[in-house]
């Protein structure tokens, strides 16, 4: 039977969802709601009779002091009502834990035909709306017809006896599980078979593919298990180990390198080897600290005698533009999974995110998936819930805009976790499988969700991307297994342990076995939500919350019997073994078997032509704009642009003190509302170590020379270390690469050899920037296919393809953070200086953008001369020398000044004329001095009883005493060359034009 | 030396905890993290220990009502070892995720010693989002909680989206009576915020942070003070350091006010059992 519980809020309390879908109603589409209430849903479908009903109604489902409920249609009046469910098989929390409710609570075991589904309601009043206003508000606001449907009722079609009649939303396969056997007549006819399949097969693997199959002792060894031609399966298999999201293809691949300015002709064999990991593992040697890089899901590096941390970053860029709040709920929660596969697995102690979305405002013709605003409101909100029910902080967050991202926006989300060092007395950081230990399977169930994720995240995003692989994360159930894994971790249970993410089993297992080298897997033994999928299906699934252990036989009694403890599902679906193969078995039939080392067949590299033209071959040229008269209005315009106004709305809705170690907070200042250079965040509540971390995105600068972009977004990700008190001599690096697809195609993507041209310099200076700063990588990711196709007015689609972008993360490890410095200025009559030199530096910076002009003058960084100042900056910090530190970035010295007077809360004079510059790129004039960019700089205050030590240390150094702090009054007050007057803005006039554009959002 | 013994509840999706274990710690009681299922297959004897914390955390992950399923699983299986462990006159914290699961047992307010009685709600904060601020809080120096003794003003954070404690008047006005309102949302001098956003983060009645029941031995509340267990959490404390220094002195050296809430039941434990 099939029974629905309605519950909504008494109609005399406030109904906060309602209030914001007014609020949203009318700002995003200027529909007037005059009243909005909200109505939770519960379906049930089960044999439960009417007294067990009413006490799951009652007991469970009701807060009698607040909500009213019933088994019928509540009657609450309204013009129009909007049902929004689920479409059948998407994840739906709620449901899964009402069903755990009801089976504590009354006993009750649900079968497969039972089950609990969550939908909901939306009453609205307002005369003057009408059914197409209503039906925008369903599909453009409160659903997504990817993961949702919906139902408009005006009130004379509404039947107050049924409601909206809800159906539960369970998914009926009727099909019998299968395998297939593919043909391989033929390279053209196996290259068909994968279009028609989406295996995304590369065109220059299926020789080798072919090959394989029709190599005699291969064909031989499968007969014996009744195999001949490749099973589907098998296919499958190799199409995920082989796609640019598993394999790395692009940076593994070849590069033919050419710069006519500069009559170079090089071939670069592998950009991964040869500027990430050949510089890292030489860091790896000289650095000591450094305790596991390039091999495992993230990179592990010493925090104490007795720790280790663990560091990774991914982006969720695809699913997150098709449905913003899924993606970035599976996005957060899936590199959280990261951290806790790493080694033996570590605890979360801090996570980061930042979005690259195009303009919020935008409306012009073109019709991205998403619209850019209700694009970022998902996306928060999905790292929001992802993030905060995991029950790690999110310390440290960044959000650009700009247009080219509304082809695809980007969504990375980092992660961090700790580790003892040593567990049971073996090195944490090591682990592998071998022969006989049992394949297990742990956390949530397999569905259909997430089929062909991976290699859709290889494409760019057409009409013909499948919509299927966009799941919603369940943090619960992930957290639930988290802290049941790290028990089995401590007790020694644990050889080895990988997360399920990208190419589900097929990944974890097909990975963990070359260890081993070899397994068995038995298809049939794992967990489904639905029956009826294929077995290449389950081998490939991506639901989430799943990782792969391995556990040795003897001791899986207690293994399971701490699962059970935790109400964490855990299945044995197989044994690693040496016999070479990988096997796979669906009860006793055999639907895949082929040799571990397949992947290793000499598929071919993938080749890229990549033909560098400089900026000036290119026509870039500095802009002419002549100075400035009204500077007062000029830098509060500049505050109020998308890129330097506050964001608090965003970093208030994440938690980033749970877990008690917060000392440095993403927000600074007097009023909590300045977003600080770095977090720093006690992860080992009994130590005074405190871990520094930063992230930086300068992708704007890739207009010019994506090898400056490199440069300068790791000189800031260093910079806003130092400014906390980071340690010079400990800085970890995560490169994350957002690139548009570099593949040349003269009619689809023309430019495609400038832009792998973009990719190499960028990998250049990745390798330089590295090195001169002694920064391993840690851990790093790339996402290949940053472009859209997006509809135009006249029916064309038109290409928008994203800025070369690096989100660059940097951490470090202070020994006391009770040295730790924020940037607010704090006490009147400190000295100001400003650390660093400034030149003519404005090419592609959020000045020349406020003007629409790019320019040419890119910032370029002077690694040997910066890290002199950097490493006085510690000496200075860890002498206490400095009341404040703030690192100079987007915007300019006009722009930080304004944040730093708006952190202290003090007024701050400074006169242009006493700073360090450097007049080798240009003239500098006073808008050039206030808003170029140049890198390496800092702005400090120091006591006058420290004035002294402070300019000895910096002797010989660009350091420049620029001003003074101030309580006579609140304001910015900056003189000009001559020492004119060109900025005096006070406190409340600052703060007015910072909150301006996001400022009423919450 | 006998040690007070407090238990902090795990699993579920409960998530504060290592730092609520850790404060504890810091307040001289020894700390046992005890998953639910602990209690409930009877492994654990909740009677073996002094102090039972609810920590903050997303239970269930807070669908169906922040706390609910916690609270209606914990009354199912352990109810009656509550009531007792409530009788003998041992201490009971709600933290957050923990004083919707105290309201939703009724073990708060517990007027005329019913302590099943569901009267008070803690539903969506009125800005309609999760919000993570520093709150200066008034304590009501006559209020009976055990846990607010010589405490009068305290800064911690706030972490929730459904913090925001509503209640019918009778009840709210009891609550006041009874000066069961242990803590009020205020400005940084100590006068109630009355309802002003954001020193009032969620709309909550009269400015409601926490209450205690009419004993002032169970005590429940928004806020997190296990977050203020070092003085590098206070989100002012570079600059007051700064200033310190200034006059020759070294910050750091007095316990937290966070520290100082569970030392007090601490004390209370040693004072009334040992």
């Amino acid at each position: 039977m099939i029974f629905c519980i309605e519950i909504a809020l008494k109609k005399e309390l406030r109904d906060a969802e309602g209030t914001s879908l007014i609020k949203k109603a009318d700002s995003y589409f200027g529909i007037n709601i005059q009243e909005a209430r909200c109505i939770n849903i519960v379906t049930i479908e089960s044999d439960l009779d009417h007294s067990q009903l009413e006490v799951v109604k009652d007991e469970i489902l009701t807060n009698p002091v607040t909500q009213v409920s019933s088994l019928k249609p509540l009657d609450i009046g309204f013009h129009w009502c909007i049902w929004i469910g689920f479409r059948p098989g998407v994840k739906d929390n709620p449901g899964a834990t009402a069903m755990e409710a009801v089976t504590d609570h009354l006993g009750k075991t649900f079968g497969p035909d039972e089950g609990i589904y969550t939908s909901k309601r939306y009453c609205l009043k307002g005369d003057t709306l009408v059914r197409k206003d209503v039906e925008k508000l369903a599909s453009e606001l409160l659903s997504n017809s990817i993961i949702q449907q919906f139902k408009v009722f005006s009130i004379d079609e509404w039947d107050k006896d049924i409601g909206a009649d809800v159906k539960p939303a369970k998914v009926i396969l009727d099909h019998a599980p299968c395998f297939e056997v593919i043909s391989i007549e033929s390279d053209e006819q196996l290259a068909k078979i994968s279009d028609e399949r989406n295996l995304a097969l590369n065109p220059r693997d299926i020789p080798v593919i072919r090959e394989y199959f029709l190599d005699s002792k291969v064909i031989e060894s499968r007969e014996k298990m009744g195999l001949a031609e490749p099973t589907d399966l098998e296919l499958e298999f190799i199409s995920q180990a082989r796609s640019d999201h598993c394999n790395h293809n692009t940076f593994q691949g070849i590069f033919r390198y050419k710069d006519a300015s500069k009559n170079e002709e090089v071939v670069e064999n592998s950009l991964f080897k040869t500027y990430i990991q050949d510089p890292t593992l030489k860091l790896k040697e000289k650095k000591e600290w450094v305790v596991s890089v390039l091999w495992d899901n993230a990179g592990v590096g010493r925090f104490d005698d007795e720790n280790n941390y663990v560091v990774t970053g991914e982006t969720h860029n695809s699913p997150s533009n098709m449905e913003a709040y899924g993606g970035a709920i599976t996005g957060i929660v899936g590199v959280y999974r990261d951290p806790m596969g790493t080694g033996l697995g570590s605890k979360l102690f801090m996570g980061s995110f930042g979005y690259c979305v195009g303009d919020v405002n935008y409306n012009g013709p073109l019709k991205p998936p998403l619209h850019p605003r209700r694009l970022l409101d998902g996306v928060i909100e999905g790292v929001k819930d992802g993030g905060n029910k995991s029950g790690v902080p999110t310390t440290f967050g960044q959000t650009l805009f700009n247009p080219g991202y509304m082809g695809k926006s980007l969504v990375f989300v980092t992660a961090l976790g700790i580790m003892p060092n040593q567990i049971k007395g073996r090195p944490s950081h090591e682990k592998k499988t071998s022969p006989g230990e049992l394949i297990i399977m742990s956390g949530g169930r397999v569905g259909k969700d997430g089929i062909h994720g991976v290699t859709a995240s290889s494409e760019s995003y057409s009409e013909n991307t499948p919509a299927g692989h966009v799941q919603i994360g369940d943090p619960y159930t992930q957290k639930k297994m988290h802290d049941f894994l790290l028990i089995c971790r401590d007790e020694g249970l644990i050889p080895f342990i990988t997360d399920n993410g990208g190419g589900g089993l097929s990944s974890s297992i097909g990975e963990s076995a070359m260890i081993s080298n070899g397994c068995v897997v038995w298809l049939d033994k794992v967990p489904l939500k639905y029956e009826g999928l294929d077995m290449w299906e389950i081998w490939i699934s991506e639901s989430q919350e799943r990782m792969t252990i391995a556990v040795k036989p003897e001791n899986l009694d207690r293994f399971m019997e701490l699962s059970a403890e935790h109400e964490v599902e855990s299945t044995v679906i197989g044994e690693y073994t040496d016999t070479g193969k990988l096997h796979i078995k669906y009860k006793d039939e055999t639907c895949a078997y082929v040799d571990m080392d397949l992947l290793d067949k000499g598929f071919p590299s993938w080749e890229f032509d990549a033909i560098w033209l400089s900026p000036e071959t290119r026509g870039l040229t500095e802009p002419v704009i002549s100075s400035p008269s009204d500077f007062n209005k000029l830098l509060l315009s500049m505050l109020e642009r998308p890129n330097l106004s506050s964001k608090e709305w965003i970093l208030r809705q994440y938690d980033h003190e749970v877990q008690g170690g917060s000392v440095i907070k993403p927000m600074v200042g007097v009023k909590y509302n300045i977003p600080s250079d770095a977090s720093v965040t006690r992860p080992v509540l009994a130590s005074p170590k405190g871990l520094a971390f930063s992230q930086s995105l300068l992708p704007w600068y890739s207009k010019i020379d994506a090898y400056h972009m490199m440069t300068c977004t790791i000189d800031e990700a260093v910079r806003r270390l130092m400014a906390v008190g980071g340690n010079f001599n400990h800085i970890g690096g995560l490169d994350n690469f957002c690139w548009p697809n570099i593949g040349f195609d003269p009619n689809k993507n023309p430019d495609g050899t400038f832009k792998a041209a973009q990719l190499v310099r960028a990998c250049r200076a990745l390798k330089e920037a590295c090195e001169k700063y002694e920064i391993p990588l840690l851990s790093g990711k790339d996402s290949m296919y940053v472009d859209g196709h997006l509809v135009g007015e006249f029916g064309e689609r038109v290409k928008v393809s994203a800025l070369e972008t690096v989100q660059f993360s940097g951490t470090s490890v202070i020994d006391d953070i009770s040295k730790c410095v924020t940037m607010d200025p704090k006490v009147s009559g400190d000295f100001v200086y400003v650390l660093g030199v400034t030149a003519n530096e404005l090419g592609a910076s959020e000045y020349y953008d406020a003007f629409d002009k790019t320019g040419l003058n890119v910032p370029h960084v002077d690694f040997d001369k910066f890290k002199v100042v950097y490493k006085a900056l510690q000496t200075a910090i860890e002498n206490e020398l400095v009341a404040s530190c703030h690192a100079v970035a987007r915007g300019g010295l006009g722009t930080h000044l304004s944040y730093m007077t708006m952190a202290g809360g003090l007024g701050m004079e400074v006169n242009l004329s006493d700073l360090p510059i450097d007049t080798s790129r240009g003239e500098l004039l006073n808008e050039t001095l206030l808003f170029s960019e140049s890198a390496g700089r800092f702005i400090v205050s120091v006591s006058s009883e420290n004035k002294n030590f402070f300019e000895k240390l910096f002797k010989g150094m660009p350091a420049g005493c620029v001003g003074f702090v101030t309580d006579l009054h609140d304001h910015l007050k900056v003189s000009g060359l001559h020492r004119e007057v060109l900025i005096d803005l006070s406190m409340e006039e600052l703060e007015k034009a910072f909150n301006k554009t996001f400022g009423d959002m919450i | 030396m006998k040690k007070v013994n407090a238990l902090i509840l795990t699993g579920f999706g409960l998530n504060c905890d290592n730092e609520t274990a850790h404060v504890f710690e810091l307040a001289g009681a020894r700390s046992h993290k005890i998953h639910i299922n602990a209690l409930v297959s009877g492994k654990i004897k909740l009677a073996d220990f002094h102090i039972l914390a609810f920590g903050g955390g997303f239970s269930w992950g807070d669908d169906h009502g922040a706390g609910v399923i916690q609270a209606l699983k914990l009354k199912d299986h352990i109810g009656r070892d509550l009531l007792n462990f409530v009788s003998q006159g041992k201490l009971i914290i709600g933290i957050c995720n923990g004083f919707q699961a105290l309201v939703n047992l009724g073990l708060l307010p517990g007027f005329d010693s019913d302590y099943t009685k569901r009267s008070v709600s803690i539903t969506f904060n009125d800005c309609g989002n999760f919000r993570d601020q520093w709150v200066h809080l008034a304590a009501n120096t006559q209020s009976p909680c055990v846990f607010t003794k010589n405490i009068d003003i305290a800064d911690y954070p706030v972490r929730h989206g459904e913090g925001k404690v509503i209640a019918g008047q009778k009840v709210i006005d009891t609550l006041l009576a009874n000066n069961q309102v242990v803590f009020r949302y205020a400005d940084i001098q100590g006068i109630p915020a009355k309802g002003a956003f954001p020193l009032n983060p969620n709309g909550s009645m009269e400015d409601i942070a926490g209450i205690c029941d009419p004993t002032g031995r169970i005590f429940g509340l928004m806020p997190h003070p296990e977050a203020y267990n070092h003085f590098t959490n206070h989100p002012d404390w570079t600059r007051k350091a700064q200033l310190l220094k200034r006059k020759g002195k070294t910050p750091g050296q007095e316990m937290t006010i966070g520290v100082k809430l569970f030392k007090n039941g601490v004390d209370y434990i040693k004072d009334s059992f040992f």
